[in-house]
């Protein structure tokens, strides 16, 4: 499904550089669930920017389903990612003028699905994250774990083809974390292919495999299957 | 997708309540004043246009010279409407009004009626004044007949049918018989009256002559095209008509009736406009409004950060950048919309006020006529998208991987283009409070100067030759009153002496003239006035007597002249005393004595030649009191008058309020810039404090790190001020040189003006300087009080 080869990122600022990915190339299969891990400033977040279409590289190839993208413009890569990337950030980041349901509704406004098609998915989705009950209410009334299933129900509502979590479970206490990871899980074997971000070993548990970097580099990989 | 917008943009404009509120109540003020504005621009173009020939109407302007001197106005003689019509195929008809006062009364109901005009009857033929009742073609034919609004019907009638009723005018009570009613004068109409009195009222008058110019004359021409080719023939068949002798001549220039309220220099029945001012004002409305539009743009920007979250998610989801500057533009058209929405409201309730104030009458009605709502749609239209664009765009150019990861700090680029509208807003401001600083200054100057005659405490009566002829008495009855001190009677009141005359001393040939202002006044004129004789003696009551020879020229006369006239003679004024005069050819007579120059006339013109002589005429009682009691004394004295002037209403004003009233355009001017300067200050303040919020959040970490190492509230505050302080001054200096430009243009207008000294830059600088630490304090103090550790730890 992805596969990057000698993929290439550096960071100016005036005077200093700093090469995030240097010459990285990874290989993931569809249906994969892969933990990437890695000290802070390894280049864990760079990698998954690139591989969410956010930004780009500056050097190698990136071959999303058969097609090579790294030289995509935003606008393209806006138009690829709305239809088969879903996020999952560490502090969720849902919108707070939007209620459970309007934001779980954001991604299919985005790809122009039809109102009456929308409340139906988004309260297909909204069920199977057990949030249906707080569908009305705002971000900021719900607790941590209660915000990050929204987030992951809005991330899936799409369908996405793959789903990057970053930190998924950061800002979570371990019994909210646990859910959020057996959600995923869950996803996971539904055949979305996903690739996580954490410093967690506990979490990097769950998936198949862990990509471990170090100064822009793949260092080891562990299959845990 | 667009309910969503609309969701997100209402709910966020909730939460962030102060940052919409500034906004909407700016936009909500700029619009108004555009509104407004935009209402009493269409009515000022719309002048005249309900009259159905008024394309083909023109109006005719004289112009004549006896030599030197070219006079040129809106009057005409009696002459001119039947010549024209007679002589010229273009002309279908012509028409002769003549704007009169007149004592009106009906049983007891007696008034001083302005707007009694005098007319053709062909009036309703030309004009669009339909009646209500009467007959349009009879209603004005044959003599003492009488045509009402319907507002004088009612003041007179009430509830009566005043149709064949008989009105008693003027001193005499001549009996005029009611033959119609119109509806009360358009407020965009330039001819105005309260009554129409049918022309062959007046007698006498009706002598045909090119002289005794006291008469407005339209024509309405077969053809609109036809005034050039007609305008063509006018001088050659003036000057047959003068025949050819020496310097004397006439002229007449055509004017269309619907230029004559925006173009014209001679003003109708009311005072003109001018397009410049129409300019003028429309400036200002734009100028209000792109400040509203900044001060959006300030509080957009300085707010996006807490908008930048939004749009990374947005983004991360599938947003393409034209869609959120879209959201983000329709979020400003919801702002716009809810301002607009209150400035209809503002307008509603202001409307009332300001008919009063400026004597129209707007509605708001005519905003919903086709081409004001295209402009006010396209007012919502624009502003929305010059104020939202700029926003958007800084919203939409977010890179969500910054934003989203908290590393998100915005740069300092944009800072350059807020500061830049900062700097315009208060320029604007700055200009404004300099020029309402003239302005005003200039005022208390008018209306403190000395003026060479004493103002205060003297009223001023209208009176009529009833009055005149039995003036004796009068004067006599009145001084009765211990509070009168002095009564005189004259031509015009020392405010504004218009009789224009022409003298000459007696060794000055006979075509020789020098033009100067005369006032036919009596004995008592320049006690009552308190003007300062500095050679000769004032008036006796023999000199009064000994005008009574019925052959002008075999009287002799006794002038008394100003310092200017006596130089204009060639004499100091010393000389002038017991020198030869002549006033115009048939006055000879002596120079008596010579007063100090006054402001005969308004500041704008220079003090010119006057002559006083005491010809037993007048149109003005001027009456001087004590100043002791005075309503007591107005009351007894209006008691008095009833009992020996019964046929007149005791209409009185005070001279002062007389002096004050030359000023009004002026003193309209004050309040307009007072309101405006005040408006572009409380904008521009509400941009500086958004861009001060902006930026104390953007040096939010500055400000913890200076607390830590022990930087007081007060440092902090001075720190975050220091930027803004720069702001204003930069602004006060850009504003101070157009400031000073447009301000001396504004007074070379004025002949006796103040100066404009360097305190008015001075107090304009320190008050923006000063509003402006006032402002940024409002957000500094927060940011200086807020705990460190608080800055420090969210960094």
């Amino acid at each position: 499904m992805i596969n990057i080869t000698n993929l290439e990122k550096v960071y100016r600022t005036d005077e200093v550089e700093t090469i995030a990915l240097n010459k990285l190339s990874i290989e993931i299969k569809k249906g994969e669930f892969v933990a990437v891990m890695g000290p802070s400033g390894c280049g864990k977040s760079t990698l998954l920017n690139i591989l969410g279409l956010l930004d780009d590289p500056d050097a190698g190839s990136f071959v999303f389903n058969g097609t090579e993208i790294a030289k995509y413009n935003e606008r393209q890569r806006a138009e690829l990612r709305k239809h088969n990337i879903g996020f999952v950030f560490q502090s969720f980041n849902l919108i707070d003028e939007l209620t459970v349901f309007e934001n779980v509704e954001l991604p299919l406004i985005y790809t122009g699905v039809k109102a009456s098609e929308r409340k139906q998915k988004v309260d297909e989705v909204l069920e199977k994250v057990q949030i249906m009950h707080r569908r009305n209410h705002y971000p900021q009334q719900l607790s941590g774990g209660q915000q990050q299933r929204v987030a992951v129900a809005r991330a899936v509502v799409n369908n996405p083809k793959l789903i990057l979590a970053d930190e998924p479970t950061g800002n979570l206490d371990s019994s909210n974390g646990n859910e959020v990871m057996e959600l995923l899980t869950n996803l996971n074997e539904q055949g979305t292919t996903i690739i996580m971000v954490t410093h967690s070993e506990h979490d990097a548990r769950y998936s198949h495999r862990i990509i471990r970097m170090l100064d822009g580099q793949t260092v080891t990989e562990n299959i845990l299957i | 997708m667009f309910t969503n917008y609309f969701k997100t943009a209402f709910r966020s404009l909730w939460k962030n309540r102060l940052f919409s509120g500034i906004n909407i109540i700016g936009l909500t003020i700029g619009i108004s004043c555009c509104l407004l504005i935009g209402l009493y621009i269409k009515h000022e173009l719309s002048y005249d246009d309900f009259q159905e020939k008024g394309s083909r109407t023109v109006r005719v302007i004289m112009e004549y010279s006896f030599g030197e001197n070219v006079t040129k106005g809106n009057f005409t003689s009696t002459k001119v409407a039947p010549a024209f019509k007679k002589n010229f195929p273009e002309v279908e008809s012509a028409i002769r009004l003549y704007d009169a006062r007149n004592v009106v009364k009906y049983n007891d109901r007696l008034f001083n009626e302005n707007g009694f005009v005098y007319a053709d009857s062909n009036f309703f033929n030309m004009f669009t004044f339909p009646l209500l009742s009467g007959d349009p073609r009879t209603a004005l034919q044959g003599p003492d007949k009488i045509v009402l609004t319907r507002s004088s019907a009612k003041k007179y009638f009430g509830d009566e049918n005043p149709i064949g009723k008989t009105l008693a005018v003027g001193s005499n009570a001549r009996p005029f018989v009611v033959t119609g009613i119109t509806a009360d004068c358009p407020s965009n109409s330039q001819i105005k009256y309260n009554m129409l009195a049918s022309f062959s009222s007046l007698g006498p008058a009706q002598e045909e002559t090119y002289w005794n110019a006291n008469y407005t004359t339209y024509l309405l021409l077969k053809n609109e095209a036809s005034i050039a080719s007609l305008q063509s023939k006018i001088p050659a068949f003036m000057k047959k008509e003068m025949g050819e002798t020496s310097k004397t001549y006439i002229l007449f220039h055509l004017e269309p009736m619907k230029s004559i309220h925006l173009y014209s220099p001679y003003s109708g029945f009311e005072p003109n406009s001018s397009i410049t001012y129409i300019w003028i004002i429309i400036a200002a409305a734009l100028l209000m409004l792109a400040i509203a539009c900044f001060t959006y743009i300030n509080l957009g920007t300085a707010s996006s950060m807490e908008r930048a979250r939004e749009v990374g998610i947005r983004k991360v989801l599938g947003a393409a950048k034209n869609q959120l500057f879209y959201q983000y533009i329709g979020e400003s058209f919801l702002l716009c919309a809810i301002s607009l929405v209150l400035s209809i409201l503002v307008l509603l309730i202001t409307l009332p006020y300001f008919n009063q104030l400026a004597d129209k009458q707007l509605s708001i009605i005519s905003l919903l006529e086709p081409v004001p709502l295209a402009l006010t749609l396209f007012v919502l239209g624009s502003v929305s998208f010059l104020a939202g664009s700029y926003p958007a765009l800084v919203l939409a150019g977010f890179n969500p991987v910054k934003v989203l990861k908290g590393s998100f700090k915005n740069t300092r680029s944009g800072l350059f283009t807020r500061k830049s509208l900062i700097v315009f807003q208060f320029v604007i401001s700055v200009f404004l409070i300099v020029c309402t600083f003239v302005i005003q200054n200039q005022l208390h100057y008018i209306q403190h100067s000395k003026l060479g005659y004493n103002r205060e405490h003297t009223l001023i009566v209208p009176m009529d030759q009833k009055i005149l002829d039995n003036i004796d008495a009068i004067k006599t009855g009145f001084k009765t009153n211990p509070g009168v001190l002095n009564i005189s009677r004259a031509m015009n009141p020392p405010t504004k002496i218009v009789g224009g005359y022409n003298m000459r001393n007696a060794t000055m040939p006979e075509d020789v003239q020098i033009n100067v202002k005369a006032n036919p006044v009596d004995e008592e004129f320049i006690k009552t006035t308190g003007l300062q004789l500095i050679a000769g003696t004032d008036f006796s009551r023999q000199d009064i007597l000994d005008l009574g020879k019925e052959v002008q020229e075999e009287n002799i006369y006794h002038y008394v002249i100003n310092e200017t006239a006596a130089r204009q003679l060639g004499l100091t004024p010393q000389q002038a005393v017991g020198q030869k005069m002549f006033l115009g050819n048939h006055r000879p007579g002596l120079i008596k004595g010579v007063v100090k120059d006054f402001n005969f006339e308004s500041l704008h013109t220079p003090i010119g030649g006057l002559v006083l002589f005491p010809e037993p005429r007048g149109a003005t009682m001027l009456i001087k009191l004590s100043g002791q009691n005075m309503q007591q004394t107005i009351a007894s004295l209006e008691n008095k008058w009833k009992e020996l002037i019964p046929h007149r209403p005791f209409d009185y004003s005070f001279l002062d309020e007389v002096y004050n009233k030359m000023y009004s355009s002026e003193i309209r001017l004050g309040k307009v810039m007072s309101l405006f300067s005040g408006i572009a200050i409380l904008l521009a303040c509400m941009g500086l404090f958004g861009l001060s919020a902006y930026a104390a959040q953007q040096r939010v970490k500055e400000i913890g790190i200076r607390k830590v190492l022990g930087a007081s509230v007060i440092n902090i505050i001075a720190t975050l001020s220091k930027e803004f302080v720069i702001l204003s001054g930069i602004a006060a200096l850009i504003a101070f040189p157009a400031g000073w430009w447009i301000m001396h243009k504004w007074l070379e207008d004025f002949s006796y003006r103040t100066t404009i000294s360097a305190w008015t830059f001075i107090l304009a600088g320190a008050l923006a300087v000063i509003i402006t630490i006032i402002t940024v304090s409002l957000r500094a103090v927060k940011a200086a009080l807020a705990n460190p550790v608080k800055s420090l730890r969210t960094e």
